[in-house]
């Protein structure tokens, strides 16, 4: 008979760092951290720790806060948040009253002055002239607002594509990170590229989410997928950098005035590091607990068992990388009995997901028939693999095992296919994975040692 | 490629001058390879403790004839050898191995899952009842998480594949006490098979006797091994000759192309299994390229 081999933890507890993204050191010397939360959605929040891990604050709006993406401490005391998936701004005082909400603006629509509306922002910062410059991800753009929501400034021209972390710097220029065009740039207030790093290929740069100007010019860059951190001259000569072995897709690097670089682990080991020059870790804060059980083999893969919020025993739905979408169904009329399924509205992705002890280096088979509807992206069954501290041991999702990809509209198909689990692996995790629009159903998943 | 001597079941290619002589010496060097990890199996364990898996196709034939060379150098007899009866298979693959097996002298097993072929009333897809099973074969399908009531018989869905295969494999290593048993798997066939070794030992679990899989041809491509078939005249089955490039049961081995032997198809470019996908180019492309993953 299966069961648990490892139990998992409470979902949304505070404190709890599931996905750590924008980090700051403060003048106070603590460290301001943005949680995204976990897979299904829970826990995201702002915490601010002091320097041996005591938790200061925490701000969360009553559990609210949806894949919220930064935090910085303005010169006023308060916090700008990115509450991402949420679509909103928001300044919080110490004390943890909104004293402004984009959700405010347009007269209660969230609009801004242009008639438009923020689409996953995923960074803010508050300008010398009581503005704010936010990176609008969705809207190909950063833009300059004011606290009532007119634009002032923006920029996109067709050179941003899903852009992160716009900051401001010295010289009245602004650096971005145009991520899907693997490239930074540094624009003027004319609008003009005057600086710009990365030629497009995913050698150089891939999805970079973050550059920072350093006081000796050069240029400190976060490049996600290839897990690492780049430092570059203006001449573009890469003279200082920070591989790790593992996967991890650090978010964003903050130098802090001792010379060293603050980077949070997003898809890796759930923690922040701050490392210095010889790459050594000199400060670490992790406080994960892993919320989901990890079973010692596949449970009601037959799909006979439902919890009371309407998932399949002993499944997760997960939502994160939903864009704010995202549905669990079940397909009632399939016989012997209802089959689950999920069905994404928007460009994003969905799993529906069971963590299972596999042995490593052992072969298994895994199986299940699948059907799909009207699906633009692609929908399959895989399995990704964790190492000690909860890192995925692929580079990037489409390294992980899988069986057939599904596209458009196909009847119940039976699937299966071979996978070795790498030696580093603690547990798999077996995937019905949906991206870009559409419907994907299972039903009678099977894993086997072979 | 050369012409065809006829015969009910089996084809000898004659050599042809297409194959040069760089060539020829290639596919010896491939075979020597093998032929090495066949010697080290030998000096492993004791004749009596070794294996043979068959076919009666293209991989595991080549496996088979490596195997018999070592053996004639020995002169000693060929292992005992077992072929997997599924309940699906094909006729001329069927003669092909009757013959073999005659002119080779081979010591053939056949295995088959009997109690689950009785319950089915060796009928394609009929219900087979998980009650009516015996005791090892309820056991297996609760250790897949299979967990219905009933299931129609085929061979190569995820339940056929696992009751007339593996299970199947798996007892007849506890029933002759096999220490160590040849397989003719090859690297370029599937990707979960890039890391496989020559030898690979598993050790004991509820499903399976402790025991080494020795996997002679692993470095073999798949135009490496029909070029050594036509260098070294190794018979082979004649689905080959009609477009089939990968056998297995009769109902779900689909022909690749019709009426071009399997030598002369794009053995480089094109896969090995067909049935996959062709649209899977472009989505993996698109998926590489989103970012949050």
């Amino acid at each position: 008979m299966n069961e648990i081999i490892s139990p998992g933890g409470k979902r949304g507890i505070p404190g709890n760092l599931e996905l750590p993204l924008c980090v700051e050191r403060l003048s106070n010397g603590n460290t301001l951290i943005t949680d995204g939360g976990d897979e299904a959605g829970f826990g995201s929040e702002v915490i601010e720790v002091d320097p041996i891990g005591n938790r200061v604050w925490q701000f969360d709006d009553q559990r609210r806060l949806k894949f919220a993406h930064s935090s910085r401490r303005m010169s006023n005391g308060n916090t700008l948040i990115t509450d991402t998936t949420n679509n909103r701004l928001l300044e919080v005082t110490p004390d943890k009253k909104i004293v402004v909400n984009s959700d405010d603006w347009g007269r209660g629509t969230g609009k801004l002055s242009d008639e438009s509306h923020l689409h996953y922002p995923n960074e803010a910062y508050e300008l010398e002239d009581d503005t704010f410059l936010i990176t609008d991800r969705n809207n190909d753009r950063c833009l300059v607002v004011n606290r009532q929501g007119k634009v002032i400034w923006s920029f996109g021209q067709n050179e941003l594509h899903h852009p992160h972390h716009a900051n401001p710097l010295p010289n009245g220029n602004i650096l971005v990170s145009d991520s899907d065009g693997n490239r930074i740039l540094e624009v003027n207030r004319k609008k003009e590229i005057v600086w710009s790093y990365g030629d497009g290929s995913t050698e150089v740069l891939w999805w970079p989410r973050s550059a920072i100007r350093l006081p000796n010019g050069n240029t400190l860059i976060t490049d996600t997928k290839n897990h690492r951190l780049l430092e570059v001259t203006p001449g573009g000569k890469v003279v200082w950098k920070f591989q790790t072995e593992h996967v991890d897709t650090f978010y964003l690097t903050h130098a802090t005035p001792q010379g060293t670089f603050l980077t949070s682990s997003v898809d890796g080991h759930h923690q922040v590091i701050e490392i210095d020059r010889t790459c050594n870790y000199v400060w670490t804060f992790r406080n994960y607990r892993r919320p989901f059980p990890v079973y010692a083999g596949l449970m009601n893969g037959f799909f006979k068992t439902r919890e009371e919020r309407g998932e399949p025993e002993c499944w997760t739905f997960a939502t994160r990388l939903s864009e704010g979408g995202g549905k669990l169904l079940w397909d009632e009329q399939n016989k012997p009995r209802p089959s689950p399924g999920i069905e994404l509205d928007r460009d994003g992705a969905l799993f529906l997901q069971q963590a299972i002890a596999m042995q490593p280096g052992g072969v298994y088979r895994v199986g299940a028939e699948i059907k799909t509807e009207d699906v633009q992206g692609s929908a399959c069954l895989q399995i990704d693999f964790f190492d000690a501290y909860g890192g995925s041991l692929f580079q990037d999702i489409t390294k992980t095992p899988m069986g057939e990809l599904f596209t458009g509209s196909n009847p119940w198909t039976s699937d299966s296919f071979e996978v070795r689990v790498p030696v580093k692996a603690t547990y798999g995790e077996l995937r019905l994975f949906l991206h870009n629009k559409g419907r994907a159903f299972i039903k009678n998943v099977m894993l086997g040692k072979i | 490629m050369g012409s065809f001597i006829k015969g009910r079941g089996e084809r000898r290619m004659v050599l042809d001058s297409k194959i040069s002589e760089k060539r020829k010496r290639q596919c010896t060097k491939l075979i020597e390879i093998s032929k090495e990890i066949v010697r080290q199996a030998f000096d492993k364990f004791k004749p009596e403790e070794l294996s043979i898996t068959w076919t009666g196709g293209k991989d595991s034939g080549l496996t088979l004839w490596i195997i018999r060379q070592v053996c004639q150098e020995k002169g000693i007899p060929l292992p005992k050898t077992m072929i997997i009866g599924e309940g699906d298979e094909f006729e001329e693959i069927e003669q092909f191995v009757e013959r073999i097996k005659k002119e080779w002298n081979v010591p053939l097993e056949v295995c088959r899952n009997e109690d689950v072929l009785k319950v089915a009333n060796y009928q394609l897809n009929a219900p087979v009842r998980v009650k009516d099973l015996n005791e090892r074969n309820r056991a297996e399908l609760s250790r897949i998480g299979f967990d219905e009531d009933e299931f129609p018989f085929e061979a190569e869905s995820y339940v056929g594949n696992h009751l007339m295969k593996t299970v199947v494999f798996n007892e007849f290593l506890e029933r002759n006490k096999i220490k160590g048993i040849f397989q003719g798997l090859r690297w370029d066939e599937h990707p979960a098979r890039f890391h496989d070794g020559y030898f690979e030992y598993k050790e004991a679990s509820e499903l399976t006797p402790e025991h080494t899989r020795i996997r002679p041809i692993l470095h073999f491509t798949e135009k490496d091994l029909w070029d050594t078939y036509a260098v070294f005249q190794i018979p082979y089955c004649v689905l080959y000759e009609r477009g089939y490039r990968s056998l297995g049961a009769k109902t779900t081995s689909l022909i690749s192309i019709e009426g071009i032997p399997a030598w002369r198809q794009d053995l480089e470019n094109t896969e090995e299994r067909v049935g996959r996908r062709q649209d899977k180019e472009k989505a993996m492309k698109e998926m590489r390229r989103l970012g949050y993953m």
